[in-house]
């Protein structure tokens, strides 16, 4: 039930993003934070149509598809059946955020649908809940989050040097420089580490821990998408660097290179899709690399082409586990003759990715040869050795799994809910392979928002001895060629993967990660070894850092110590009780009387507020000093009677504490001698209080002016209640 | 626990009702907000615990189990004022009556959307304050056990 209406919004979400792509498209624009220059700027252009579409169709299939394949996923690691809830609202969050990726037009709006998606695939990635699932989940977040804080950068750069975040004004504005250059890079770093580019790649095989629906979404069609989805979006500001350009270049070819090479190494039938999804979205990356009408149009239509097959592909090796139990390649084989529809359906799939004629595939393999070629030589020849690469890996796949002697027998035929979304991808992949049109359009329309001007997505057949063809055949003899060198091909691979794993950027990543958690241990244990720490982790910083202020900046003029008059009488009385509490509180060996004494202090000191014109402070003040007796009250009664031996004096302790004393003793003294208020804000928030009907300043502050502030404010009283709820009870409210 | 205690502190909930009230009501015009009015309410009700015990305390006021009902509903009463502006295309915590516009008065109460948000805030602050009462209470008294 969960998981059809998952499917049914998802669908619903699909017609929608038809509907809209048919008629053109359209803009929404709402103020957000005006003040701040952020507004939700949402526009629904052929990029965005390509994404949402690819986003709510494939997942529409992908969901029908999980909606066979969960129960038996639950049940095959033993997990009831309501474990649902924690996997299909995650799912729809994530179409959502991916959908909300695609229009945003703004950098902060793209930065927050980014990280938005990150969220929701650290849950579905972690959804088994073992420690590999733990570690892949977090390992994704950490990768792709990290990173994502680049494309925070880059927004706040480009703000600073623009003064705007919406891109299509920063397009215009923005010249080339270093600014522009550095936000490049930038934000190229957020969207390579999203689409799993090396070296920022090996969280996508780590992620292969999710159930495989998961995979078939986000690690074909939307996750890893949403990389190259942000470079085509920002792609007008890239161009402006030929840095930005060639660093694209160079990291899609290594990535198209190493991804292929480790597919080859894999045995793990989802480890060597994933291998390739890093390999194919290097291609993408390769094409913005180059840059140009050609590039731009054959990178839409490679994502578009890729996505299908990629997912179709996916679920195919899910459906292949389920039936035989088996996940490894050399454990399986001979499954066509027993698995006839799947091993067609999913033939067309690899035949798409392998880009041979006949399907939607062979166009993306031509437009991406004639965009290679017109770059030069050197990508041309890089060109076809990828292309050979992608046929070797596939094949492999493929070939390894439905010919062959039958080695794992399956139980059965493949469920029809697991049959049925791979059937459907292959057929429309077969379809692009003949009426390629409706394809081209979509392709055309969001390679326009990529590439300013105009250009022409026109693929076709062309039965003539022309470069392209030349190329096509080339990668074919040459993917076949390695495909059946399996002697000379495995050690070699093999010998890569090794390397790769000794001292590849995983290890590093492993490494960092130890040492951080070694850093906090030890700076948590410095803290918190005893009571001693965690004050003068307080203290110590106040004297320093005040002291610091004080001998660095200049204080002539801006301090005065002011004279004391006859109307602070009652200012001082109140202080010198306050210093006689403290020396009490500190001296007193008792339990109760020191307790007492700093509650003297604490309404000692609401007292000066109070006289010193903060009325507002001084209440706030006396309440918390009631709160803290009353708490110390009720948990000394509750402790043993005993007395205590309370240490001795220490000369250390004591010279920390008179340090820090006179530190905060100068900077208060400076501050309540100023009598007039400073000039700016609080001036104007006087001045402005009657305008908002309101007679006390600080209550129209919290609740006008600051409004959005006292907000999170007690958000976050909500949410540390909740937090405490469920460290002492559970999560029990009551 | 003296006697006299025993006999006051339940008794002091209602004045704290009625000095949060008077808080809440004059707080636009005057020194106070939504936050020291919970606080307040909140005190009274942690006194109630600290002299009779968990149970009784909870006993004779049943209405503290809705404690968590409270907070919610006054985040979400913060959260309505805050952002349904929005929906009329202003920027969040617009309030009305605009500035310079007249204001409805009864009494010293004046009806405009700021004071909402503050009663939303009162409701947070002062359940989320019970709620952290009881579990600690509850903890304290696990230990005695």
């Amino acid at each position: 039930m969960l998981a059809w209406s998952a499917v049914a919004s998802a669908a619903a979400a699909f017609v929608a993003c038809l509907a809209g792509w048919l008629a053109g498209g359209g803009s929404v624009e709402l103020a957000w934070a005006p003040t701040l220059g952020l507004r939700i700027d949402l526009a629904f252009d052929g990029l965005a149509a390509l994404y949402s579409l690819l986003a709510t169709g494939i997942g529409a299939l992908v969901f029908a598809y999980g909606a066979g394949y969960l129960p038996w996923h639950l049940e095959h690691v033993g997990r009831p059946a309501h474990d649902a809830w924690r996997f299909w609202p995650w799912m729809v969050v994530f179409m959502g955020s991916m959908v909300g990726l695609a229009c945003a037009r703004d950098l902060v709006l793209l930065f927050v649908f980014f990280d938005l998606t990150a969220v929701a695939s650290y849950f579905l990635i972690g959804f088994d809940r073992d420690r590999d699932a733990r570690g892949a989940a977090l390992m994704a977040l950490l990768v792709t989050g990290v990173s994502a804080v680049a494309l925070l950068i880059a927004a706040v750069l480009l703000y600073d040097a623009y003064g705007t975040f919406s891109l299509p004004e920063l397009f215009e504005r923005a010249g080339t420089g270093t600014t522009t250059t550095v936000a490049g890079v930038l934000i190229a770093v957020a969207a390579l580490a999203k689409s799993a580019q090396v070296p920022l790649h090996f969280w996508l095989p780590r992620a292969m821990a999710a159930p495989t629906p998961v995979s078939a979404y986000l690690h074909s069609a939307a996750m890893v998408a949403a990389g190259v989805l942000v470079l085509g979006r920002v792609h007008p500001l890239l161009v402006k660097s030929d840095l930005v350009l060639d660093g694209l270049l160079v990291v899609g070819l290594v990535s198209i290179a190493v991804g292929g090479v480790l597919a080859l190494a894999q045995d793990e039938l989802k480890q060597i899709l994933a291998h390739s999804t890093i390999s194919q979205y290097g291609y993408v990356v390769t094409l913005y690399g180059i840059g140009g009408a050609t590039a731009a149009g054959a990178a839409t239509l490679y994502v578009l082409a890729h996505a299908i097959a990629k997912s179709a592909l996916f679920m195919t090796a899910g459906a292949v586990t389920v039936t035989t139990g088996e996940s490894q390649l050399s454990r399986l084989g001979g499954l066509g003759r027993r698995l006839p529809a799947l091993a067609v359906a999913s033939g067309v799939a690899a035949a798409t990715l392998a880009a041979l004629p006949l399907t939607l595939g062979f166009f993306k393999d031509e437009l991406f040869f004639q965009a290679a070629g017109e770059h030069g030589r050197l990508v041309q020849l890089l060109a076809v050795g990828a292309a050979a690469l992608t046929v070797a890996y596939i094949g492999r796949f493929w070939l390894g799994l439905f010919t062959g002697p039958l080695r794992a027998r399956p139980s059965g035929g493949v469920p029809p809910l697991l049959l049925g979304p791979i059937a459907v991808l292959g057929a429309l992949a077969l379809v692009g392979g003949f009426v390629v049109e409706p394809f081209a359009r979509l392709a055309e329309d969001a390679a326009e928002v990529t590439h300013v001007g105009g250009l022409d997505v026109a693929p076709a057949y062309h039965l003539d001895a022309g470069t392209e063809n030349a190329m096509a055949l080339a990668a074919w003899g040459l993917g076949a060629l390695v495909l059946l060198a399996s002697r000379f091909r495995e050690p070699l691979v093999r010998a890569f993967a090794r390397a790769g794993e000794r001292v590849g950027p995983r290890r590093w990543y492993a490494l960092s990660l130890l040492g951080l958690n070694r850093l906090s241990d030890w700076a948590h244990d410095t803290e918190v070894r005893d009571l001693r720490n965690s004050i003068a982790a307080v203290l110590v910083p106040a004297a320093a850092l005040i002291a610091l202020a004080f001998v660095v900046t200049p204080t002539r003029g801006s301090y005065a110590a002011g004279s004391l008059g006859a109307d602070d009488l009652p200012i001082v009385v109140l202080l010198a009780l306050g210093v006689a509490a403290a020396v009490t509180a500190a001296r007193d060996r008792g339990r109760l009387r020191p307790v007492l004494a700093l509650s003297v202090l604490g309404f000692a000191l609401a007292g000066v507020y109070a006289m010193a014109g903060a009325p507002d402070v001084a209440l706030v003040a006396v309440l918390v000093e009631t709160v803290l007796t009353l708490v110390f009250v009720g948990v000394f009664a509750r402790l043993p009677s005993a007395s205590v031996r309370r240490p001795r004096l220490r000369a250390r302790n004591a010279i920390i504490g008179a340090a820090a004393g006179a530190s905060v003793f100068a900077a208060i003294w400076g501050a309540l001698s100023r009598r007039t208020p400073a000039e700016g804000v609080a001036a104007e928030h006087i001045e402005r209080a009657p305008g908002a009907h309101g007679g006390d300043v600080v209550t129209v502050i919290l609740a006008d002016f600051r409004g959005l502030d006292t907000m999170v404010e007690i958000t976050v009283l909500a949410v540390a209640v909740v937090g405490i709820a469920s460290l002492l009870s559970r999560g029990r409210p009551w | 626990m003296s006697l006299i205690l025993e006999v006051v502190a339940p008794r002091l909930l209602g004045p704290a009702v009625m000095v949060a009230a008077a808080i809440i009501v004059k707080g636009y015009a005057d020194v106070g907000d939504g936050f020291s009015a919970g606080v307040i309410v909140a005190l009274a009700i942690a006194l109630r615990y600290i002299t009779l015990g968990t149970e009784r305390a909870e006993r004779g006021l049943p209405i503290l189990r809705r404690a968590p009902v409270v907070a919610v509903g006054g985040l979400l009463i913060a959260l309505a004022v805050g952002f349904l502006p929005v929906l009329a295309g202003d920027p969040p915590f617009t309030h009305r009556p605009a500035p310079g516009a007249e204001v409805v008065k009864i009494g010293t109460l004046e009806l405009i959307s700021a004071v909402a948000f503050d009663v939303g805030v009162f409701l947070l602050v002062c359940g989320a304050l019970v709620v952290l009462v009881h579990h600690l209470a509850r903890l304290v008294q696990g230990d005695e056990r």
